[in-house]
């Protein structure tokens, strides 16, 4: 028997399948992989560390650097798992907004998606739009929040303002604008015939071990498995809206990638309806003195959906003003790590980055 | 809570613990560190509590212990348990549970690497994020950050006339700078 030659390839630090710094080192033969080893370490700042020595509120300068493309479900599952703590109520009109910024997150989180997962296929045209149109949403954070990209805008206990006058208006006309941008970024990426085929086949996630693997998110949904934590466990005021959770069969990129257009639509179904059905009143059960807030203590485990999947916080409290542990578990730490080492062999070495994409690979939420 | 009770006596009966229902959805157990990877084995294989969904330590330094919590979360009852144990703080040891889930690895080479928790048989490389450290474990807490800060980084060249920036700033444009940002200043 003849053994082919085994080639070791560095892919990373920096390279075009993810947001932020993580190296893969790859054992191939010809252009195919047979072993895939992920190397963390090159974005780790201390986040965790550093929260230990912040007080409660203090600690949303740091959360909402977790994950540069959706900060935001980090600041909503820290501020739940502290509402758990203190037993804090939420006032209605608050959960709502919280439920139109998650999904605005999810939806320009989609847009950057749009971007990697066409440009690693060769299909630039796709980004290009896709990001310009996102700035669109981004405006609307613009003006809700004061920030673009990190809002540190839901605070335990509700918001931090309501609704400026004019933005729900706004908002409505910009979901119409991405509605139908939308069917024109599908027929550009999904109608073409070198994406489809890149598509097809490639970093299958076994249905049977999925669960099992801790697969979450899209790619749990592209194996045909309906767990959505806004529907199994739900949070804000996903369980007063209808909403699809759509599911693929095949769990491969192609799977995955008609996962993320159909959620990418319920989105905006989602920040509609909500727009809709918001009761007037209190948006934020305002905290005592932040300098001097202590939280009872307990601890708390919340989850809440990302685009990337289930994003967990684990929150111990000593009873003093700041959080004796805050321990994050983005979607990526398994999704990234474990799971992206079991399907990469067998796979061709063009086809990692894209796979990478397709996982939602997120570095700064591995080591935090 | 019917679900989370049925979930809670099985444990209970099977393992002689001490477990509560915190809230809907969440049963917490408490468990001797030697049977942990049974009640593990037993959620997962005859439960259905087939997915780890996140492994934690917490240092609890004033006891010298550490804190360990196991969250397992079934996809068909929809609940989750928090399984905790504690294991002395000195030589900390416990049991690799990654031939249980793959994914435990993972946890467990951070877990090495941040708080110095040894795990026996874990197989993987040695290092997670922190290549080459030999000092004590950064997570634990009493690892003194602003002593290592001052002992492994210096001062670049050039710019120790400006060490607070504000400061400077200050006596050339002759602003006042406000008493709340006086606080955080370095001095």
């Amino acid at each position: 028997m003849v053994r082919e030659k085994e080639t070791t390839l560095y892919l990373g630090p920096q390279h075009p399948g993810i947001t932020g710094n993580m190296m893969i080192k790859l054992k191939v033969t010809g252009d195919t992989v047979v072993r895939a080893e992920t190397h963390v370490g090159y974005l780790h700042r201390a986040f965790e560390k550093l929260i230990e020595r912040r007080n409660w509120l203090q600690t949303f300068t740091i959360l909402c650097r977790f994950c540069v493309p959706e900060p935001d479900p980090m600041e909503l599952t820290y501020a739940r798992a502290v509402e758990e703590l203190e037993n804090r109520e939420v006032p209605e009109r608050a959960e709502y907004i919280r439920t139109i910024v998650m999904e605005l997150a999810r939806l320009q989180s989609f847009m950057l998606w749009y971007a990697g997962q066409s440009g690693s296929a060769g299909l630039y045209l796709t980004g290009q739009w896709s990001v310009g149109d996102r700035n669109y949403i981004l405006d609307l954070f613009e003006e809700l929040t004061g920030g673009r990209i990190y809002h540190m805008y839901i605070w335990p206990g509700g918001v931090r303002r309501d609704l400026p006058k004019g933005w729900k208006d706004k908002a409505l006309k910009t979901m119409d604008y991405i509605e139908k941008r939308l069917d024109e970024y599908n027929k550009i990426m999904f109608d073409n015939t070198i994406f489809q085929k890149r598509a097809q086949g490639v970093g299958i996630v076994p249905k049977d071990k999925a669960i099992e693997w801790g697969v979450v998110g899209a790619p749990l949904r592209g194996t045909g498995i309906k767990h959505d934590v806004r529907i199994d466990e739900p949070y804000c005021a996903y369980d007063k809206l209808d909403f699809i959770v759509p599911t693929q069969e095949g769990g491969d990129v192609w799977a995955r990638a008609l996962v993320r257009q159909e959620e990418a639509r319920q989105s905006i179904n989602i920040i509609r309806q909500a727009l809709e059905k918001m009761p007037e009143g209190e948006f934020y059960n305002k905290v005592p003195n932040p300098m001097k807030w202590t939280v009872p203590a307990g601890e708390a485990w919340t989850k809440t959906e990302s685009v990337r999947g289930e994003v967990g916080f684990y929150v111990v409290s000593d009873g003093s003003n700041k959080p004796r542990r805050v321990h994050v578990k983005g979607a990526a730490y398994t999704n990234g790590i474990t799971v992206l080492e079991k399907i990469l062999p067998g796979q061709n070495i063009a086809d990692v980055s894209f796979i990478l994409n397709s996982m939602g690979v997120c570095p700064p939420e591995m080591e935090r | 809570m019917e679900k989370e009770n049925k979930i809670l006596e099985a444990i209970k009966v099977a393992f002689n613990v001490e477990g509560h229902i915190a809230r809907e959805k969440r049963v917490m157990i408490t468990a001797n560190k030697d049977i942990v990877s049974s009640i593990l084995l037993f959620c997962k294989n005859q439960q259905g509590y087939i997915h780890l969904n996140h492994m934690s330590v917490v240092d609890r330094i004033e006891d010298g212990k550490f804190e360990l919590n196991y969250i397992i979360w079934s996809p068909t009852e929809k609940v989750t348990i928090m399984l905790k144990t504690f294991i002395d703080r000195e030589n900390a040891e416990m049991e690799n549970i990654d031939s249980i889930w793959d994914q435990a690895n993972t946890y467990e080479r951070e877990m090495r690497e941040m708080y110095g928790i040894q795990f026996p048989g874990l197989i993987g490389r040695q290092d997670f994020a922190l290549e080459d450290w030999d000092e004590m474990p950064p997570m634990r807490r009493d690892f003194d950050t602003h002593a290592y800060a001052e002992k492994t980084f210096y001062q670049r060249p050039g710019r120790e006339d400006a060490k607070d920036v504000r400061e400077e700033l200050t006596k050339q444009s002759g602003e006042v700078i406000p008493d709340f940002a006086k606080k955080y200043s370095r001095e």
